[in-house]
């Protein structure tokens, strides 16, 4: 049996309110015994266990830990010299074309790549990896090879899905035997991309991939950017696919850039369908002056559930991207003015698969005896002070294992 | 005082890589500092002469220094415990909290201000432009503690202090109190929405034109009016540019107006703002409610565009993190600049206009005689800087290391 005592850690307990307004989380400080993974008490002056590691936090807050909820980590230049993308010429098609030849000659570096980007994203305090990998005529399955057999290595520190993803369309580029190639290789979830624009045809695309689904018994991912009255059309009909074939909480739209765009009722209608199949949406926060951001916290209250991903840290598509998932919340209360200790409190749950602290009411609903033990020590002193501030992650714990510590200088606390 | 820098990387024009990009040429120099100037330039496989002072800068890049032209070191939290931002229901409700919260903060001004400085330093800025409130609320006082704390960094960072009517020009005593400000060391004038918080729009821009007169300072106005009333606002103020022989004096801040108008009132207008050397602060805001002004039309248009921090961590904003470059790594991304090229370019807006390469990619800095005040990263270009914004920095002004 393992356990791991976490000293003098900061929780939050509740919201401090100045009349009519909350204007602080009120915090004290704990002892966490965690024991195989779970938590297995909260207290005060909890004694040391026998053979328990201890690690004493200095007053440092407890946090649930992220989920990186979308990535493509097989083909990334992060660990590579710079390289800045090429213009693009032809919209999407301008990045498919360049992968036919790009993608095979990275390939010699593909896995080193990969493995950097995983350190990387283990170092900003993410425990789980949801990772997009190519399935396309040159590449073939070899991405699925690679992506496995990084991710394996790491099983130990986090746990993954990987999403067998037909980049350059599942019926334009005549993957699908690829695809169910990928399935039976462990991919996890089936992709998809743009089944109008890519694929050109909306039915056929989609219900090859749901086809896929059901044979394997998976859920889905597809990447779904197109605008306003197509991204709803798209939106629909693969709600009708998700209740036919009773995969009700296994399909995630990513990107989903249609609902930024639609206006009310159109927006509610849409919303309520894809929360009555339990479909969920990932988004990097895209904020780009000719781009708008999905209504996030809209989503999340109507019973869309939200999650934020990266995407890419630095690739032939964009030369952007930190994979630092505070500064990602960051720039979302910015967008979206979250700016009281109340609002930007609330932002952690789009990164960590809905836990916070706190419930909205504020009574503390994390840690809990028996939750996992995926959690992170920052130098703050709440989340929305974490959040706002950007405040430093010190430690990644993973089912009840230190994965990664790093130095931050003196403790700041209050003051970072 | 003589001194070498070795080592030093220097961007000198483009090439086209093995995959049909064109990617940034880099060569290392020596470069030879005298009293705050590059005295000379020389290719790094030249000895240079036995000198008692010399730096080996190991191979990094060297950039322009940064400069923080929209700032308000008076309000910062930085250095006090954290603290969110207090709801609020409108700009009254905002502006009547950050009245009553004045005083208080006036007793650490100088710290705050000092707390806010370090971290702009830190991040590669050796020139910063500063609002101070100046206010029936508190006076002086603001500018008082950020002159302070100004003059303790006079030898590393250069300054321009703006007195701020924050709660409104044509009020109270207001006009009389920016004169004192003017006398006691603030340095430019300061405006605030003339239709917004005024309520007037042509006696509160003619009150600050002959304020600037009288004290012979530049101006530097906050515009968040938006839609036609600023658009018309900054039209106004054109004309009286005009008249009053202005040009190369004046900057709107913000500027949202000019994002809510169509494109052929921005070109209008981008041209009459060239013409009137009428520059654009901004801060690059991306929240929802926003439409940023179109910043690469207006350079096209020839207009001077710089960035700026804006106040952060205080009463208005809880995030910032003083690093005026991550502006510059925001607006790239944002306006989608994929390319090494068009990456490249965007640095103008935090180095006063100096790039190393031209948009041609032909070397055009730095040369003899410039200022020796400079950035350095591990990097090999500067898309590279923008696009992957390294934090490890070291930092030269006028030939001193300050970071």
């Amino acid at each position: 049996m393992s356990t791991l005592l976490l000293k003098n850690v900061r929780l939050e307990e509740a919201f401090e309110h100045d009349n009519e307004h909350i204007v602080a989380t009120r915090t004290a400080i704990y002892d966490v015994l965690i024991e195989d993974g779970h938590v297995k008490e909260v207290g005060k002056n909890i004694v040391v266990p026998e053979n328990s590691k201890v690690l004493d936090a200095q007053q440092q807050l407890l946090v649930p830990s992220f989920r990186e909820m979308h990535i493509h980590i097989d083909k990334t230049y992060f660990g590579g010299e710079w390289q800045a993308p090429r213009p693009i010429t032809k919209g999407i098609l301008t990045r498919i074309e360049e992968e036919q030849t790009l993608l095979p000659k990275q390939l010699p570096t593909a896995a080193y790549r990969a493995e950097e980007m995983v350190k990387w994203l283990i170092a900003q305090g993410h425990t789980h990896i949801r990772s997009h990998c190519n399935v396309d005529p040159q590449i073939g399955t070899k991405h699925i090879e690679i992506t496995k057999q990084v991710l394996e290595k790491y099983k130990d520190q986090i746990t993954y899905d990987i999403v067998a993803f037909p980049q350059h369309g599942l019926l334009r580029s005549n993957v699908e035997g690829l695809i169910r190639e990928a399935m039976t290789m462990g991919a996890t979830l089936v992709g998809g991309v743009d089944p109008s624009i890519v694929d050109r045809n909306i039915e056929k695309s989609l219900q090859t991939t749901m086809q896929i689904a059901q044979d394997y018994n998976s859920g889905i991912d597809i990447h779904i950017h197109t605008a306003n009255t197509l991204g709803e059309f798209e939106f629909y009909k693969l709600i009708d696919l998700t209740k036919q074939a009773k995969k009700e909480g296994q399909v995630t739209i990513s990107h989903a850039m249609a609902l930024a765009d639609l206006a009310q009722p159109q927006l509610e209608n849409l919303v309520q369908a894809m929360a009555a199949v339990q479909m969920d949406v990932t988004t990097t926060v895209p904020i780009g002056i000719n781009r708008s951001t999905i209504p996030i916290p809209y989503l999340y209250d109507k019973g869309v559930k939200v999650s934020v991903g990266h995407d890419s840290l630095t690739d032939h598509w964009s030369p952007y991207g930190t994979g630092n998932t505070i500064t990602k919340l960051n720039v979302m209360a910015e967008r979206f003015r979250f700016m009281d200790e109340y609002s930007l409190s609330r932002a952690w749950k789009y990164a960590s698969g809905g836990i916070t602290p706190l419930n909205d009411e504020g009574e503390r609903v994390w840690p809990k005896v028996g939750d996992v033990a995926n959690m992170l020590l920052v130098d703050g002193v709440s989340t929305a002070h974490v959040v706002a501030r950007r405040c430093p992650i010190s430690t990644v714990i993973s089912q009840g294992n230190i994965i990664h510590q790093q130095e931050v200088g003196e403790l700041k606390g209050e003051f970072r | 005082m003589k001194q070498w820098l070795t080592n030093v990387l220097l961007e000198t024009g483009e090439y086209i890589k093995d995959n049909d990009t064109v990617g940034t040429k880099v060569e290392l120099f020596h470069l030879e500092i005298t009293e705050g100037v590059i005295s000379q330039i020389v290719p790094a496989t030249q000895t240079i002469e036995a000198s008692p002072n010399v730096t080996d800068m190991n191979g990094k890049l060297l950039l322009p220094a940064f400069k923080e032209m929209h700032n308000h070191l008076d309000k910062t939290y930085l250095s006090l415990p954290w603290k969110a931002v207090i709801p609020s229901k409108n700009l009254k409700d905002r502006l009547a909290h950050e009245a009553r919260e004045l005083p208080i903060l006036a007793t650490t001004g100088k710290q705050r201000a000092v707390a806010m400085i370090e971290k702009i330093i830190s991040n590669g800025t050796n020139h910063i432009r500063t609002h101070v409130n100046v206010d029936p609320y508190i006076g002086l006082k603001n500018l008082e503690g950020v002159l302070a704390a100004l003059d303790d960094y006079k030898d590393v960072v250069t300054a321009e202090v703006i007195a701020f009517p924050q709660h409104g020009l044509l009020r109270d005593n207001v006009p009389q109190l920016l004169r004192e400000a003017l006398r006691n060391g603030a340095t430019m004038i300061g405006g605030l929405d003339p239709a917004g918080i005024d309520n007037t729009i042509e006696r509160s821009l003619y009150e600050t034109m002959d304020i600037a007169h009288e004290f012979n300072v530049d101006v530097d106005i906050h515009l968040h009016d938006g839609g036609h009333v600023g658009y018309y606002t900054i039209d106004k103020w054109l004309d009286m540019v005009e008249e009053a022989k202005y040009q190369g004096r004046t900057a709107i801040s913000h500027a949202f107006a000019l994002g809510d108008v169509s494109a052929m009132e921005q070109h209008t207008i981008a041209d009459r703002l060239a013409q009137q050397q009428v520059k654009i602060m901004s801060t690059v805001p991306y929240n929802i409610n926003r439409v940023m002004p179109p910043i690469d039309l207006l350079s096209e248009h020839g207009v001077d565009v710089h960035f700026g921090c804006d106040g952060f961590f205080d009463s208005w904003s809880p995030y910032g993190s003083g690093d005026i470059l991550e502006k510059v790594t925001t607006f790239a991304d944002i306006s989608r600049k994929l390319d090494e090229r068009s990456i490249r370019q965007t640095l103008k807006y935090i180095t006063n206009g100096i790039t190393p390469l031209d948009t041609n990619g032909q070397k055009v800095w730095p040369n003899i005689n410039d200022e020796a005040s400079f950035v350095f990263f591990d990097a090999v270009s500067s898309a590279e800087v923008i696009a992957r914004r390294p934090l490890e920095r070291t930092v030269m002004s006028k030939g001193k290391f300050i970071h």
